[in-house]
């Protein structure tokens, strides 16, 4: 049904195929009825077999036919000898081959011959993969024959380095290889893994995480061999998308070490707020928190009700406990599902006190490369960048030039970047809005790590294009904020993560949505001139902010509502300086 | 140089307007052919055909042109002893059609013209050790099919009987060095798997998991020069990826990485002026209905938007007012490709 050309044909033509088509099914209907009415009365025969062979020939996907099939079959079974059955299935393989030939890409014929397998005495595995070999020579995206022959591999003992051996003759041989390289990065983790990592590391594996998404799982002198290999395929055929995007993986980060990043605890609110390496659910996570050596009883929530995965928790420690400005107290959040802690002392005299691992102590942004792959990264950025002098209008080489550069130093190469993206969106413009968000979040980070550098608690990343916000949780400790002129049109749910914002600008943008402005304990001042917020229900999260006094809304559509002035003066009563 | 972008070429006389009546007759006619050759070639898959009709009939307010009674009394004539459903009479029941059927109760809001116990029954009983759903009890195992687990589940409100945290385990296990999901662990990234893969986590509450930049960044390359999507790289596109690639981007919150324009000239050039309905691709034959399920839906989907864009999670979007359809995709067998077909969204009243 899928890719047949439609052809405007004479009447005469017309009536032709018509004529055909009846006689076709009538010849369908009159089979399908005899088999299921053999069915019904329980006839499990040869001739069941032969009649469900011509229908599956032409219909494999008549589902009910494969398992009426091997109802008979497994009946036969019990009636014959073992080399009569291997008999018997060795020649259901030759039917499920000729039907395959008709249509290699049944899920009924491939699940099949799967059972099949199953059910024969003596398999050949060989042949299996000879027939896998045969099929991927003809269409080497077919994906049913790459997942059966995974299953023959397996059962069959070949080993990973003879597949991985497979995968390069592909590779080298063929364009539309995509099926090869993701093959092969499945299989470079079992024959060359990441040792164990000897830092006491008292975390366990992720049973969830995925073996194939992280590039740091396979060790390091094999995978700068595998840059050299995408390498080569990619300046072979610099529009050969498969290695550019297997090249991307490569260059992926680590994954994080699961930890707890930040604690911070403020005495007036007498509130803890935490902040963990992923999101989680605290009430899943075995949280203890210790006060001064005794374990509290409190209750985790969650900074806004959409995120019930978050990787930032707030909890109340019991009313006066850390109130008294001249006491000292000692904290500790036990992580008792991941075997790891942290401590945060609060001193005498201070209001409010945090700890911390920078982003850059996390490696959050950029993973410390030896340098054996750091002099391998700047060899690789040259190339590419000659490669760009060639082809100056590659999307592809843009983009991993960028990658490239942020994994080497993205603060050094800042500039560099912006003008890459620029370009980017010149010569690829259907991805414009990717381009941007991805541009978004890479100045977030450098603006993160600067802050840092810094040791401010003020983000500022005004009039840079910003389409989105990420990394949220890296600003729990920051009390005020810039993100005027750019491009956003929402302050989204994860916003509620800034627990100690004092003073919010977001002047010129497109903001329509303020969900995120929740419960943020320390608000005091917000300008939102000349967004796009047009309805008072808009602004109700505002009034969970209860120390929000000032609040420019001018340039708002929303002050062509009626009665603005007194709705807003009801919605947010301890506002004291409204601008509209 | 090197390799040619396998893509197609829209004519300037292919049509540019929705031609919606047509579309409407074509589905309303498509069920009295009970004597035509393809209805009858595709009677394996009839539930979800049933499913994907009333969803595009229902999207363009035009429900009632189809005959309530006589589905829901063949639903009825199509539930097993196991409790599972069939795709029509004398079929063998599969998850896939357990799900179809499911849906078109649930749209008609008779959810309890079968035995709903049964079909609890039914779902649990086909999860495996690993957390995988196979198909039916012959064993076939894909993350298709714990995508129907789960939708089929959530709609009945009985999410709790199965072993979530390995369901969620087998999912995630099927997850790429490309941020992508396949059939089962090892398995290629498919524009149709992710879709399932990523309604799942959806309905789960498990979005978290995946990479939404990574992902959303393989699935907006799907988008060719002629403004259509493909299902993975290297490969030509076709309007029913358009709905699995567009509706992963929506569930990930990445929608907006897609050229809605050229997205949007590409459907509305693979329409059939003639007798209705969406061709795969500008040119060629038309593929009757998934097509244009397909396309109708994510066009409302994407166009008319003012569908949730709050909506993440098809959970969500299950206990929202009025009436709901769990959004499903799974591949039918057939043709020269596998099929994708999908089944209809939810509707929903406002926010």
């Amino acid at each position: 049904m899928h890719g047949r050309v439609k052809v405007k044909s004479t009447a005469q033509q017309e009536e032709e195929k018509r004529k055909e088509r009846e006689k076709k099914l009538k010849a369908f209907v009159s089979a399908r009825d005899a088999v299921l009415r053999k069915r019904s009365a329980g006839e499990h025969d040869e001739e069941a077999l032969q009649l469900t062979q011509q229908l599956l020939s032409s219909n494999p996907d008549f589902a009910t036919l494969w398992n009426y099939r091997r109802e008979v079959l497994l009946q036969l079974e019990t009636s014959r000898e073992k080399d009569e059955v291997q008999k018997l299935y060795e020649s259901e393989l030759h039917f499920i081959e000729a039907c395959l030939k008709v249509n290699p890409k049944s899920y009924g014929c491939w699940h099949h011959r799967s059972w099949v397998n199953t059910r024969l005495p003596q398999p050949d595995w060989t042949r299996e993969l000879g027939l896998c070999d045969r099929c991927l020579s003809l269409d080497e995206r077919n994906f049913h024959c790459w997942d059966y022959r995974r299953v023959v591999v397996k059962e069959s003992g070949v080993s990973v380095e003879q597949e991985l051996q497979f995968t390069d003759r592909l590779i080298g041989s063929n364009f539309s290889n995509y099926s090869s390289w993701h093959y092969r990065s499945t299989l470079l983790p079992q024959l060359h893994p990441q040792p164990a990592p000897d830092s006491a590391s008292n975390t366990s594996p992720s049973p969830t995480a995925s073996p194939q998404i992280h590039s740091h799982r396979v060790c390091e002198e094999q995978l700068l061999k595998e840059y050299e290999l995408a390498h080569n395929a990619f300046f072979t055929d610099p529009n050969d998308q498969s290695a550019w995007f297997y090249y991307r993986w490569l260059l992926g980060r680590a994954e994080r070490e699961e930890m707890i990043s930040c604690v911070y605890v403020s005495r007036e609110r007498e509130r803890v707020s935490v902040a963990f390496s992923k999101p989680v659910h605290a009430q899943s996570e075995g949280l203890m928190l210790v006060l001064d050596g005794q374990p509290q009883q409190v209750e985790w929530r969650s900074t806004h009700p959409r995120l019930r995965h978050s990787p930032v928790w707030l909890c109340d420690l019991p009313p006066g406990s850390v109130s008294d400005i001249s006491n000292e107290h000692n904290l500790t959040v036990h992580w008792t599902e991941k075997y790891t802690h942290r401590d945060c002392a609060l001193y005498t005299g201070c209001a409010e006190s945090w700890c911390r691992d920078s982003a850059t102590d996390q490696e959050l942004f950029r993973s410390e490369l030896s340098v054996e792959k750091s002099s391998v990264l700047q060899a690789e950025l040259q190339s590419c960048n000659q490669l760009l002098e060639l082809e100056p209008q590659n999307k592809w080489c843009l983009l991993t030039i960028i990658l490239l550069m942020r994994a080497l130093d993205p603060l050094g190469h800042e500039k560099e970047t912006l003008a890459h993206f620029q370009t980017l969106k010149e010569v690829d413009p259907m991805r414009s809005s990717y381009y941007s968000d991805l541009c978004s979040k890479f100045l977030i980070e450098n603006t993160i790590l600067k802050m840092e550098y810094a040791e401010v608690r003020v983000f500022s990343l005004s009039n840079k294009n910003l389409t989105t916000l990420c990394h949220l949780d890296q600003l729990l400790l920051v009390t005020h904020i810039n993100l005027s002129s750019n491009q956003l049109l929402r302050l989204p749910p994860q916003f509620a993560m800034l627990q100690c914002l004092e003073v919010l600008e977001a002047d010129d943008n497109a903001i329509e949505s303020l969900e995120g402005l929740y419960h943020l304990p320390k608000l005091e001042e917000v300008s939102l001139r000349n967004n796009q917020i047009c309805k008072l229900s808009d602004l109700e999260s505002l009034a969970s902010c209860t120390k929000l006094t000032r609040l420019d809304l001018r340039g708002n559509p929303v002050h062509k509502t009626a009665n603005i002035d007194s709705e807003l003066s009801q919605l947010l009563p301890l506002v004291t300086a409204l601008s509209l | 140089m090197g390799t040619q972008v396998k893509d197609v070429v829209i004519k300037p006389e292919a049509p540019n307007t929705l031609l919606l009546d047509k579309h409407a007759d074509y589905i309303a006619a498509y069920g009295s052919k009970k004597d035509d050759y393809e209805y009858t070639l595709s009677e394996y898959l009839r539930m979800s055909g049933i499913y994907w009709g009333l969803t595009v009939m229902d999207l363009m307010g035009q429900l009632s042109r189809m005959n309530r009674e006589e589905i829901i009394e063949f639903i009825k004539s199509c539930q097993h002893d196991c409790g599972g459903i069939s795709a029509s009479t004398g079929h063998d029941p599969h998850l896939l059609y357990t799900l179809s059927a499911v849906q078109i109760l649930s749209l008609y809001d008779s959810i309890n013209v079968i035995d709903v116990d049964k079909v609890v029954d039914y779902v649990k009983g086909l999860q495996q050790e690993d957390g995988s759903f196979a198909g039916d009890k012959w064993g076939e195992i894909d993350t298709r099919f714990s995508f129907c687990a789960v939708a089929t589940l959530a709609l009945l409100g009985k999410l709790d009987v199965i072993n979530m945290d390995k369901a969620v385990g087998f999912v995630l296990s099927c997850m790429n060095f490309d941020g992508g999901f396949g059939c089962r662990p090892g398995s290629e990234s498919h524009a149709g798997q992710i879709y399932c893969c990523t309604g799942f986590l959806s309905i789960t509450g498990q979005l978290h998991q995946v990479n939404a930049d990574l992902l959303g960044w393989w699935l907006c390359e799907r988008q060719l020069p002629s403004g259509g999507l493909n299902g993975r790289p290297e490969k030509l596109p076709d309007v029913c990826y358009s709905w699995w690639v567009l509706a992963s981007l929506k569930i990930i919150g990445r929608i907006h990485w897609i050229d809605k324009a050229k997205l949007r000239s590409f459907i509305l050039a693979c329409q059939d002026e003639e007798t209705g309905g969406f061709a795969d691709r500008p040119g060629d034959m038309v593929s009757s209905l998934w097509n244009l399920s397909h396309t109708i839906l994510h066009m409302h989907i994407y166009f008319a938007c003012d569908f949730s864009r709050t909506c993440h999670s098809l959970y969500r979007a299950y206990h929202s007012l009025r009436y709901i359809l769990a959004s499903v995709i799974y591949f039918h067998p057939g043709g020269s490709f596998p099929h994708s077909v999908w089944c209809g969204w939810s509707v929903f009243a406002g926010r």
